[in-house]
């Protein structure tokens, strides 16, 4: 008997919401950012909705260079995403917890150390979003003389996999035996310490932590050009992607899975779940007017600023607002996100301030408006075309968009036998359907 | 009165504390469980120690808390609401910029009770001192007035309110600001264990410096040369406070005698500090006469066993210092400062300083 699969589901978390002027509806919670129980309701609340897990993102610098821009969003600060996760640990019981860290800027012991620390501290339910750091001002915290090439980043990013990936097998499972008859505490054939000497880092040594309860984090990537496609296809357990319409995410989808069969592994060894931002309500004309009512909030030189900061490009206010996009050069930074939006503007043939209106809501991600049943239309085509083995949802405004959603759109998944009404076991890897590694 | 931490250790601070015990794995649960009998006996602060930033190569030491001690206290500090959280981390370990966010973020989520015990890296070239500055000047990125958060205006923060640190120096070129907003408490509190070799970036950085002399006379001397070293560096002495290490082995003499054998040694482990083995009311009197004639401000208590030495330091010594006036009842303020004594580093724009004058 085969079982139907289920869609996974994830809440990509975001202080006042994905939309970049959320934060100024009146349904926002101004200081969300810095209010720690706004996160651990919205955790909470995706666990009683059974959700895989939540999901953060991160940069290591505010990401608006010009102070008056920055100063009209409200993305310069946030919580620190390891230290974010470790407080939403201990405050939930089931769903899964995946935070971003950049490969660029840290080191693969201590990196390694902290996701095995929140691996324990959570009962097997973390996640590592590996990135890269493609900013100028991320660069600029770190005494870089300029950006790293994007293959000399990745490069560094494959080493730091391998490293980590290594660091978590260096403790086996039964390591800890704990005999004070004998006085052997950890039994040292069950450590397998890293000596490892590669380009960027020389590292040596064992974790000093117990094996986690899922075997190893759960390795989660978003790579969009062909050399981090490769690398998901190596080492991810689940890939986060940005794609609009269901061709691109399906030539997404059966580009990496098809790249697995190189590395020995199965199409089911890695998830896909692109990002979903979803505009819910009774009607469709209600869900765009919601729609409208956070876009009338966007002051364009935000919204503008933010567009060319996905593009890479400095600035874009000396052009025409209501002409078409510059031709620009090929970015070194964020190269897929880049075509993604030059792409969509030619389709769809719009000017600059269109572009970067439509760019507010999601950053580039597929957005979806309508009824319940609308929504559910939607991700069940995609899911069902084998464009996604699940959705990370992000919804424009917290907390009412993910509660819309959570109460209007899963019953209706769940209706359709999409999604789960109870989780079935502890971990991450168990609700993703991942094997714990041996 | 004086002020008191709690150094949290998975079974105790003596390296044979684990055995003899019918015990799992090192849980958080088990550390939690310290953490709340602290805080439910109003200490200053619990402190994680992380073996002075070393790695294991090997093997692993029972006396190894098996989490990474920034990412714990970020948990426990959800967990216990008053209680001060010092977390150690070595320059050596992250980028200054990394480091500052951690804290920053610790300090947010714990409502201003955060502290970063700060360990050097033994270089002389000045890295320590450079990467302390440019840690403290990333905390300061934001005035206190910095997020107005007009929703109508569409005025989130005041672009003059926000500092660019540009940092560049000899060992870090960091431009910020922080990504972080400012804490509750101003500023992370800055803890420091001396060495012989780290009495200068005490006397610069420390809000609270850890000695570890064994005899009052040696603490005295100790501590006057430190207040010395601090005032040069112009510091307000009332703002620095110094804590002796501690290890009190409370009706502990079976104890002592049992896990010494364990070692293979009749001597105490060769633990720095003051360590005392005795009755309740023996362990109070000394460190009575520490905190009156030594100029100490306080003490870190390593618990040689836990819990059983923390339970019982907690049930027959504290009340024992509480009688005779040396130690508060519970805590009196909300930050770690608050419960150190240390005054908020406010940090106000031009404009809030004209109203408040």
């Amino acid at each position: 008997m085969t079982q139907k699969p289920m869609m996974k589901l994830g809440a990509f978390l975001m202080a006042g919401g994905h939309h970049i002027a959320a934060w100024r509806h009146p349904d926002a919670h101004a200081t969300a950012g810095v209010d720690i129980d706004h996160f651990i309701a919205l955790t909470q609340m995706a666990e009683a909705a059974k959700f895989d897990m939540i999901f953060v993102e991160d940069a290591a610098a505010i990401r608006e260079r010009n102070p008056d821009l920055a100063g009209q969003a409200a993305r310069s600060t946030s919580f620190e995403p390891l230290s974010l996760l470790a407080a939403l640990a201990v405050n939930t019981s089931h769903i899964g917890l995946v935070a971003t860290a950049s490969t660029s800027y840290t080191e693969p012991y201590g990196l390694a150390r902290s996701f095995a620390s929140l691996d324990q501290l959570s009962g097997g339910r973390t996640g590592w979003n590996l990135v890269t750091s493609a900013s100028d001002l991320e660069a600029e915290n770190f005494a870089s003389s300029g950006l790293r090439p994007h293959a000399q980043r990745y490069e560094r990013a494959e080493e730091f996999a391998d490293t980590a990936l290594a660091l978590w097998d260096s403790v086996e499972d039964g390591a800890y035996v704990l005999n004070g008859d004998s006085g052997v505490y950890v039994d040292p054939h069950k450590l397998h310490p890293v000596d490892h000497h590669g380009r960027h880092f020389q590292v040596l040594g064992v974790l000093d932590s117990p094996r986690s309860p899922q075997g190893r984090p759960v390795m989660v990537q978003a790579g969009a050009s062909d050399i981090g496609k490769d690398l998901a296809a190596r080492t991810a357990d689940l890939v986060f992607a940005a794609a609009q319409r269901l061709d691109d995410s399906k030539a997404y989808y059966d580009d990496v899975k098809s790249r697995l069969a190189k590395f020995d592994r199965q199409p089911d060894d890695l998830k896909i779940m692109p990002g979903v931002s979803p505009i819910v309500a009774a009607s469709e004309s209600e869900a765009r007017e919601k729609y409208e009512a956070l876009q009338a909030l966007i002051p364009d030189a935000v919204g503008v600023a933010l567009l060319a900061s996905y593009l890479s490009i400095g600035d874009l206010s000396g052009h025409d607002l209501d002409g078409p996009l510059p031709d620009m050069p090929e970015t070194q930074a964020m190269q897929s996100r880049q075509k993604l939006i030059i792409d969509t503007g030619k389709r769809e043939n719009l000017s600059i301030r269109e572009s970067a209106r439509r760019f507010a809501g999601a950053r580039g991600h597929w957005q979806v408006f309508g009824t319940p049943v609308q929504i559910a239309d939607a991700l069940e085509e995609r899911f069902m075309a084998g464009a996604a083995d699940g959705f990370n949802i992000m919804p424009p405004l917290f907390p009412t968009g993910l509660q819309d959603f959570i109460r209007l759109v899963v019953p209706e998944l769940r209706r359709r036998g999409l999604f789960r009404t109870e989780y079935q076991g502890n971990t991450l890897r168990d609700h993703l359907g991942l094997r714990r590694p041996s | 009165m004086m002020h008191l931490g709690l150094s949290i250790s998975p079974f105790g601070h003596h390296p044979q504390a684990w055995r003899g015990k019918t015990v799992e794995a090192p849980s958080v649960g088990r550390l939690a469980g310290q953490v709340l009998a602290a805080q439910a006996a109003g200490l200053d602060f619990v402190l994680f120690e992380d073996r002075l930033g070393q790695r294991p190569d090997a093997g692993i030491s029972p006396l190894a808390v098996p989490f990474e001690p920034t990412t714990l206290a970020a948990a426990l500090a959800t967990l216990a609401g008053d209680i001060g959280f010092v977390a150690t981390a070595a320059t050596t370990q992250h980028e200054p910029y990394n480091l500052a966010r951690r804290f920053a973020s610790l300090d947010t989520i714990s409502h201003g009770r955060t502290g970063w015990n700060l360990v050097v890296s033994g270089r002389t070239d000045g890295w320590d001192d450079e990467y302390a500055q440019v840690v403290t000047g990333l905390w300061d990125s934001w005035d206190d007035d910095a997020f107005v958060y007009d929703k109508a205006g569409g005025r989130f923060f005041v672009a003059d309110r926000m500092h660019v640190l540009q940092h560049q120096g000899l060992h870090f070129s960091v431009r910020g600001p922080l990504n972080v907003n400012r804490s509750p408490q101003g500023r992370p509190v800055i803890s420091h264990v001396l060495t012989p070799e780290t009495f200068d970036i005490a006397a610069r950085f420390a809000d609270v410096i850890v000695i570890g002399p064994s005899t009052p006379e040696a603490a005295s001397t100790l501590v006057a040369d430190l207040r010395r070293r601090l005032a040069d560096a112009r510091r307000d002495l009332s703002q620095v406070k110094i804590l002796a290490v501690v290890t009190p082995w409370v009706d502990g003499q079976a104890d002592f005698a049992r896990l010494g054998e364990l070692s293979g040694t009749t001597t105490a482990e060769p633990d720095e500090g003051l360590m005392t083995v005795g009755s309740p009311i023996e362990i109070a009197d000394v460190l009575q006469h520490w905190f009156a004639s030594t100029g100490v401000d306080g003490f870190v208590v390593r618990p040689p066993i836990t819990p059983e030495v923390t339970d019982r330091f907690i049930d027959r010594v504290l009340p024992l210092l509480r009688q005779k006036n040396l130690f508060r009842d519970g805590y009196t303020g909300r930050t770690l400062r608050d419960h150190l004594g240390l005054t908020r580093p406010d940090l106000n724009s031009p404009a809030a300083r004209e109203n408040a004058s």
